[in-house]
């Protein structure tokens, strides 16, 4: 179920790419109502469209139905979260959000998994984190850039998904108390994510309780335009194996910058061995 | 088959077009990116030919020799001392200012409109810091040598 979800999110996304004509710098569709192909709970549904309706990045919305499926298209801009994340230093990789409906999907999946907690590593807006906590999952979500935390603090009002702001290398994971956690691991493998993921991995594995009963989840890539790694799984193959992790399996999935892009974000999800 | 003096031929007038270049750099220094990355990619095209011609040219070609030596020291004293200094300046002060000026602005309740023409500002910004990664590569090529 949840890879037709995928699998139809990314078709929708597709055509919506060939029928868009507008100037935003960032855009996204949320179904409008739950249908044969986007099966979602209804009160999910419409935490989705809350979530993306009071977040300031996005200044417009209109309906359209695109293949069939009415929708709400959100037109956004993150150029100024750009701007201060180039001039601070604070990040590796500046922030562009995965869709709203590709969070959603991703958490699902991880609650499938049977994991517990989410925790969203370089949570840019906390969308994921967002999403873990409409399915009942507790979440977290860290993020180094202050003006984003700002932002997440300002959505985490009506539902808690814990924004910290801190370095996520230097995190005591062990305050949050954590049973059966996966994390998401922000950025591109090739754009600061080895490096990231690695310190988290560091601390997450320097932890008894947790050695061996955490998920993982990577945000890779296919195209052409990186680098590929030699052990592939969309540039995480080599961290996957150093780690001793084992490969559960991938879903593809849109995000902002993959809209003009054949190939969508592949989330690698992989576990402790 | 090209022949010496062909190839002799073809360098004088590539050096021609780099100093030619250089004069109008010389008189309006106001270069559009299109503009910076041509010129640059000019240098590094006339300074490859100038270094694979030195290792093939015949001992007896003394003209060619000459001609070398001195597109080499005008690459070194024009460009390398004069242009690229004052390219890198201008990118960095015209990046300095579009970024304090894209944060001055009031971000909140900026109508559709006001946001889309915004961010074609911030496209040029971004274009322009791209521009000077490029220009840098080229200083560290300089400082390799």
């Amino acid at each position: 179920m949840i890879e037709e979800l995928a699998k139809n999110l990314v078709e929708l996304k597709k055509e919506f790419a060939q029928i868009y004509n507008g100037k935003s710098q960032i855009q996204e569709v949320i179904p409008k109502s739950p249908s044969e192909l986007f099966s979602i709970n209804k009160s999910h549904l419409e935490l989705l469209h809350q979530f993306v309706s009071s977040n300031p990045i996005y200044y417009n919305s209109f309906e359209q139905r695109i293949d069939s499926i009415d929708c709400v298209v959100y037109e956004g801009d993150i150029n100024k979260y750009w701007l201060n994340s180039i001039q601070h230093g604070s990040s590796k990789a500046p922030f562009s959000p995965t869709w709203m409906m590709s969070s959603y999907i991703a958490a699902l999946f991880s609650k499938e998994l049977g994991y517990s907690e989410v925790i969203d590593i370089g949570s840019g807006d906390g969308r994921i984190a967002y999403c873990a906590k409409i399915l009942d999952m507790e979440s977290y979500s860290i993020e180094i850039d202050d003006m984003l935390v700002d932002l997440q603090n300002t959505l985490a009002s009506t539902l808690d998904f814990h924004p910290f702001c801190s370095d996520a290398v230097c995190f005591d994971y062990s305050s949050l108390h954590l049973s059966k956690p996966i994390f998401f691991i922000g950025g591109l493998a090739q754009m600061g994510g080895v490096s990231l993921a690695s310190g988290v991995l560091k601390s997450i594995q320097s932890l008894s309780n947790l050695k061996n009963k955490t998920g993982w989840v990577f945000a890779g890539t296919l195209s052409k335009k990186y680098t590929p790694d030699p052990k592939n799984q969309a540039g995480w193959g080599t961290l996957i194996e150093e780690n001793n992790l084992k490969y559960i399996r991938s879903i593809s999935l849109p995000a902002a910058w993959t809209f003009r892009e054949s190939d969508d974000v592949q989330y690698i999800f992989a576990e402790s061995n | 088959m090209t022949s010496d003096e062909d190839i002799s031929s073809m360098f004088s007038s590539e050096s021609q077009k780099l100093k030619n270049l250089f004069d109008t750099t010389d008189s309006n220094f106001d270069m559009n990116i299109h503009e910076i990355i041509e010129t640059y990619y000019h240098v590094m095209n006339v300074s490859s030919m100038a270094t694979m011609l030195k290792q093939q040219a015949h001992s007896e070609s003394k003209d060619l020799m000459n001609k070398i030596q001195e597109t080499e020291k005008l690459i070194s004293e024009r460009f390398d001392s004069v242009i690229h200094p004052k390219i890198m300046e201008k990118l960095s002060t015209s990046i300095q200012e579009l970024a304090q000026n894209l944060q001055s602005r009031n971000s909140t309740n900026k109508s559709k409109e006001e946001t889309e023409n915004d961010a074609k500002l911030f496209d040029e910004l971004r274009e322009k810091m791209s521009t000077k990664e490029f220009v840098e590569q080229y200083a560290n090529g300089l400082s390799d040598d």
